[in-house]
């Protein structure tokens, strides 16, 4: 139970950090991208700003979860048991969800695509620090 | 109803002018994105403005109100439409006011354009407030007499929240640049 709080927090700091810090450059270099988001579909009184910023480590005690029962399932360096648990969790989880979303929500196929990516990018660094910090 | 009341130096004397439909309000704005521009494209209600100067006396009394409906704005772009309508609280308020009161003298009405002052109150999202605008008057061969108002309003003067997206990594400034263009007919004197 420690390894996997410790696992989830080592890996929700470092989300934190990549997740946002890359979400802020994205902006602030691409802001085309993002004009979309101008959309009612998306919150905009900042009364669940907690939630979004909690995510990273929502996602990251969740992932150590699953990490801690099926980690013996992936084999070999680190790093690739890593991008293969990132993989796992972008096809078990993030394509139906994806999937749905782009079926049910009027949002662009840019947008649900960059979605797919960003939490597949997360999945992988989470799979990645797991390896390490819990073999 | 909007009368616009007018005099001559002597004596005072009470204009009425229609509000012709070809009106257009419109409303700049930006995030740390991009920028919009959202307008109402053509104002379909025959109001009235009185303008009333008792002598030389200034201020220029005027009264009449512009309703304008929130739900008519549109940005080009259905998602930023429905987001700025969200924003204006449009099913709760659906009329954004522009109440007239006064201008700082009565404008001389000829082809080149005139700076005025004038106060209104804009009643928008169940708040009103009261603002000073910079008009320009003019008036074509056809006597049809055309008024461009611009100010700066902020959301928050109006206790709106600037929409804000992904935690506030996406937001909108508090300025918006309104602008609305008016064309009158003089109808009475009285």
């Amino acid at each position: 139970m420690k390894k996997i709080f410790l696992s989830g927090l080592t890996a929700g700091i470092i989300l934190f950090i990549i997740s946002y810090g890359g979400l802020y450059t994205a902006i602030h270099y691409f802001p085309s991208f993002f004009v979309d988001y101008n959309n009612p579909l998306f919150n905009s009184n900042g009364d669940r700003d907690i939630l979004f910023y909690s995510h990273a480590f929502i996602f990251s005690f969740a992932l150590s979860w699953f990490w801690e029962r099926f980690k013996g399932l992936f084999k070999g360096h680190f790093i690739l048991r890593g991008l293969e648990f990132g993989f796992v969790y972008g096809i078990i989880a993030l394509v139906p969800v994806m999937w749905i979303t782009f079926s049910s929500l009027d949002i662009t196929f840019t947008m649900v695509s960059s979605w797919f990516f960003y939490g597949l990018c997360q999945a992988i660094i989470a799979g990645i620090v797991f390896a390490r910090t819990n073999p | 109803m909007v009368v616009f009341v007018s005099a001559t130096d002597k004596a005072p004397a009470l204009i009425k002018w229609i509000i012709l439909k070809d009106c257009t309000v419109r409303v700049n704005g930006s995030t740390n994105i991009n920028k919009f521009s959202c307008s109402i494209p053509e104002y379909q209600r025959s109001d009235t403005l009185t303008c009333y100067r008792p002598g030389n006396e200034v201020p220029v009394v005027l009264s009449g109100r512009l309703a304008l409906p929130v739900i008519s704005f549109d940005c080009n772009n259905s998602m930023m439409t429905n987001d700025l309508r969200k924003t204006l609280k449009a099913k709760e308020f659906p009329s954004l006011n522009i109440y007239f009161i006064s201008l700082e003298k009565y404008p001389e009405l000829n082809h080149a354009q005139e700076p005025i002052t004038g106060l209104v109150n804009i009643e928008l999202a169940g708040i009103s407030k009261k603002i000073e605008v910079n008009y320009r008057f003019s008036m074509d061969e056809q006597k049809i007499i055309h008024l461009v108002g611009t100010q700066t309003i902020r959301f928050s003067d109006f206790l709106l929240v600037p929409p804000r997206k992904l935690g506030g990594m996406i937001r909108a400034d508090d300025r918006l640049d309104v602008i609305f263009r008016i064309n009158f007919k003089r109808i009475a004197d009285s």
